[in-house]
């Protein structure tokens, strides 16, 4: 399918299906392309690995000194801006890099590399370790990195750990995300052999703690009787992760993001895992009796379940009176795009188009089994393509991200940010409720009758200068 | 390490090697706001997508706007075989899709270190597209060379090199360059001029099209930004200003140069003196006076600052952020009676360093000029000797928090507030703003005492907390200061 504003990109057509009018691929879904170069220029919203692996699965460690090696730039944009929230604000409060300039991309970074994590960790002597971020000069240069964290590691006497996700390496953050499961994996799983009793201990993987989410459902997983001893990562201190291969299962809630260490852990300690989704009310539910299944406590997951679907269930009654019958386009960086069809479900709402920025064919696959016919699916849309969405499908609401958001304002489209959340924690059953309430402020704002009312043309607007000219030339 | 010194004041430099909390982030983020100051303008970033998306996502952090730059999405394939493939599609997708007036190439780390030959590539691409007549520019934002202002600083020199026509036809203008402000300095600005009734280009204006109305219709470009049209006319203005010494100086000694159009470099227009200084010069270029609504302006100014001297005479404050608006907020700070006692920026210039000595000179301020530091040096020295106030940005809030400091919000990227991209901080009226939010701020601190004037050690029933003041249980001697 072709968009318009895309008549002269006609490579893009194979990133859009319509559901119900496709030729399913053996998995079910129909066939978008996925995870490929995106196309030059056509004002992606896509990031790098670099800012998968630090800003996303690396970053939300609390207790480590985030240390970018690489010009200024990378560490300043990746600083602070992501709310994985945790008990203390170390990780979020200081950003290190080792600043890189003209003299060090000609001779070569390594030294400053060395002598930053020693300054670092002298300077915050309560860190637990470094993790050395590279980006793509160094890459470039050729630096090895990971030789110079071994050697620093002798010196400063704690973990050094170093993730090659340079920016170009991959076509999105997806790459980063792998690498930085990888990295951490193998270089400090299983560092640790603690005593105890683990029978009953679970991670959760692919949880990010974003605006404190973990805290809405861990007194959950508590009052089944299993303790939570890593997560992966979110809250979450270099201590917990060297010890998380005791756990008895991984629950597995970001599947792009985060399969890869469950995967690895499988393979190395046998550690079993499930697949589950932590947003919403029957998808908690599920969670919750998937994980009292595998360890035989089916009968406490009921009552959990059904004393707090009972105590948030009025409020959802009336926010879904008021939401019923609308209309959403569901943009995010992966699974919450098939996550959240469910969740406004049970609002009462239908999702009308659904994409990622990074999904990979698994990912529109599951959006195609929880989507309803009808529905646009693509994949990596761009500037114009959501602009063209928004004005075509007229979506009663947008859930994206926030560099998304201006756009939908303009235009006059309802918006909540479905990355780092307008209010939150939208997890587990109370955020449920923050959930509805955020979309109903979003939908029901009076802020949007005033401008369907009252909003005026442009000054002096004859036809957009530059459209005019546009149509002269075309 | 100690660069020079006065009796009082120094100029220092950061030993440390590995960056702790950058008061600077890269190049490309310059020349994608200066661009977003020509109508209908659009940048390519060469290189990997981080470097586009993150400087878009920050500057639509600070003014709730979207901002659109392309990138060439470079990928390992470039790295080894060059990125000119990459750039060449987006060149043609840039401008088929959206039909811009102009298109900014600047480079990343990336492709700098690549090598790639911009102005070959471009050249290049328009032999293939004869049609395609828009300007293409390029400028050279390498990262590791300089900081955000320096990339700003790049492309106003390209714009004088290359956008510009020579011409000798007068056309009674003046030409701003206001450097890296907000949009509500240049609104401020433009109000000053329209007063005066001076007629002036800004180079670049986007204070517009990076804060924008709602319309009925959402326009395919920002309305506003400063047309190509009179980019090329700004040969013909009888005068130059470049209100930033770092941002628009390159540019401002070409525009003298080769257009023979009287460049003056000035301090940012930030306090009484400072728009003093601008004003007498518009009106010794232009002749035309300054009117009296703004003369009424600086007189309520100056009443605002004899109103606010008992507040803050003698407090202490550190300064942070981009050397220009340094400058010119340390002889404002000074003017209103307060001490700057650290002002820090990550830029390293020696002319930098040498004006704010003549200033400390001048004002006989005891200051320590900190180049080339971060704001983790700032916050040690913060807790060593500590302050009043903050004036800065955003990324100054962990200071403040920690030792529950107030911060004043100057500056880019102001990430954590609603609206200070409309501030203007400029002119008499954006001076009359600063003294209101200064004063504030001491007034509505739970406890009004300062951190550095008064020793309260002696008095009974007041301890100092955490040794740098502001502790609680002070309430009779914060209403003795309040009704002072
Ligand atoms: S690589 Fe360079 S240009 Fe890109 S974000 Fe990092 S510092 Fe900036
Ligand atoms: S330089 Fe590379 S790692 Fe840094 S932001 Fe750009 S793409 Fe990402």
């Amino acid at each position: 399918m072709l968009l318009k504003c895309n008549k002269t990109i006609p490579e893009r057509a194979k990133h859009f299906v319509v559901k119900g009018s496709c030729t399913p691929t053996p998995g079910g879904g129909c066939p978008v392309a996925s995870n490929v170069q995106t196309t030059p220029g056509d004002m992606t919203e896509r990031g790098c690995t670099y800012a998968g692996c630090r800003g996303v699965v690396g970053g939300p460690v609390k207790d480590v000194i985030q240390l970018t090696h690489g010009p200024i730039g990378c560490s300043f944009y990746s600083w602070g801006y992501r709310p994985h929230l945790a008990d203390s604000d170390f990780h979020i409060k200081y950003s290190f890099t080792t600043d890189l300039e003209e003299s060090n991309i000609v001779f070569g970074g390594e030294q400053k590399l060395l002598q930053s994590i020693i300054e670092a960790a002298e300077e915050f002597p309560e860190a637990k370790g470094v993790f050395v971020y590279n980006t793509c000069a160094p890459a470039l240069i050729g630096d090895d990195g990971k030789d110079i964290a071994k050697i620093a590691q002798e010196k400063i006497g704690k973990p050094v750990v170093f993730f090659r996700c340079e920016g170009f390496a991959g076509v999105s953050q997806s790459l980063g995300h792998h690498v930085g499961n990888e990295t951490i994996f193998k270089e400090l799983v299983g560092s640790v052999e603690p005593e105890g009793d683990f029978s009953r201990s679970i991670n959760i993987v692919g949880d990010y703690n974003i605006k404190h989410d973990i805290r809405t459902f861990e007194p959950l997983f508590e009052a089944l009787g299993v303790r939570i001893i890593t997560r992966f990562t979110g809250n979450v201190s270099v201590d917990e992760i060297k010890i998380m291969h005791k756990a008895a299962l991984n629950v597995i809630h970001c599947a792009r993001s985060a399969t890869y260490i469950a995967d690895m852990m499988k393979d190395k300690y046998g550690t079993p895992y499930i697949h589950v989704t932590l947003w919403g009310i029957k998808h908690m539910s599920d969670a919750l009796r998937a994980t009292a299944q595998f360890f035989g406590l089916e009968d406490r997951a009921e009552q959990v379940i059904e004393a707090q679907v009972a105590k948030i269930m009025p409020q959802i009654n009336h926010y879904r009176s008021r939401l019923a019958g609308k209309k959403v386009f569901i943009y995010q960086g992966g699974p919450r795009a098939w996550h959240w069809p469910q969740l406004l479900r049970e609002l009462g709402m239908d999702v009308i188009a659904a994409a990622t920025t990074f999904g990979h064919e698994e990912d529109y696959d599951k959006i195609y089994e929880n989507v309803g016919d009808g529905t646009l699916i693509f994949d990596n849309p761009n500037a114009l393509e959501i602009e063209e969405v928004l004005t075509t499908y007229q979506p009663d609401l947008f859930i994206s991200g926030n560099k998304e958001r201006y756009i939908a304002y303009k235009m006059g489209t309802p918006f909540v940010n479905g990355h780092t959340y307008d209010t939150g924690p939208y997890a587990g059953f109370s955020g449920m409720v923050n959930f509805a309430r955020d979309i109903d402020r979003a939908i029901n704002a009076p802020v949007w009758k005033l401008v369907q009312k009252k909003a005026r043309p442009v000054p002096g607007w004859n036809g957009n200068r530059n459209e005019t000219s546009m149509a002269e030339a075309f | 390490m100690t660069v020079t010194t006065t009796p009082k004041a120094t100029v220092t430099r950061q030993e440390r090697v590995v960056a702790i909390n950058p008061t600077r982030t890269c190049a490309p983020i310059g020349a994608m706001l200066a661009t977003y100051g020509v109508h209908g303008a659009l940048t390519i970033n060469h290189g990997s997508q981080g470097c586009a998306t993150y400087p878009r996502h920050q500057i639509t952090r600070h003014t709730r706007e979207p901002c659109e730059v392309a990138t060439t999405s470079l990928s390992e394939n470039a790295a080894v075989y060059g990125g000119k493939e990459n750039l060449l599609i987006a060149l043609k997708n840039v401008y088929e899709r959206f039909h811009p007036t102009m298109i900014t190439v600047c480079t990343t780390c990336l492709s700098e270190t690549i090598g790639d030959d911009i102005p070959a590539i471009i050249g290049e691409f328009q032999e293939n597209f004869p049609e395609i007549s828009i300007p293409i520019v390029d400028v050279n934002t390498p990262s590791y060379v300089g900081t955000h202002i320096t990339g700003f600083d790049n492309f106003l020199e390209v714009l004088a090199k290359s956008l510009v026509r020579r011409g000798r036809k007068p056309n009674n203008k003046i030409n701003i360059v206001p450097g890296w402000v907000n949009p509500g300095d240049i609104r401020e600005l433009k109000a000053m001029m329209h007063e005066m009734e001076v007629a002036a280009i800004f180079l670049t204006d986007y204070s517009e099209t990076l804060d924008g109305g709602f319309y009925s219709e959402k326009p395919h470009f920002p309305k506003g930004g400063t047309t190509l049209e009179e980019i090329e006319d700004s040969s013909n203005s009888m005068a130059l200003f470049a209100l930033q010494k770092h941002v628009g100086g390159k540019a401002a000694s070409i525009y003298d140069r080769r257009y023979g159009v009287p460049s003056h470099v000035l301090p940012m227009p930030i306090g009484l003196e400072n728009t003093d200084q601008f004003l007498s010069k518009v009106t010794e270029v232009t002749g035309k006076e300054v009117p009296e609504s703004i003369e009424m302006d600086r007189a309520r100014l100056l009443d605002a600052m004899v109103d606010a001297h008992m507040y803050v005479t003698d407090m202490k404050v550190a300064l942070f952020g981009d050397p220009d608006i340094l400058e010119g907020l340390v002889r404002f700070t000074a003017e209103l009676g307060l001490r700057p006692r650290y002002v820090v920026t990550a830029t390293d210039s020696k002319q930098w360093a040498d004006d704010m000595m003549k200033l400390a000179e001048e004002l006989d301020l005891d200051t320590e000029f900190m180049m080339k530091t971060d704001l983790h040096e700032l916050h040690k020295r913060v807790k060593a000797e500590p302050v009043d106030f903050l004036i800065g940005h955003s990324k100054g809030k962990f200071i403040a928090t920690d030792e529950n400091i107030p911060l004043i919000r100057v500056g880019f990227p102001i990430e954590d507030r609603f609206g200070y991209h409309r501030k203007a901080i400029v002119g008499y009226r954006g001076a009359m703003y600063l003294v209101e939010e200064i004063v504030n701020a001491f007034l509505s601190q739970k406890t009004v005492v300062s951190n550095t004037i008064m020793d309260m050690r002696d008095l009974e029933g007041c301890t100092l907390t955490n040794g740098s003041g502001n502790g609680h249980g002070h309430e009779k001697m914060s209403e003795m200061v309040k009704e002072a």
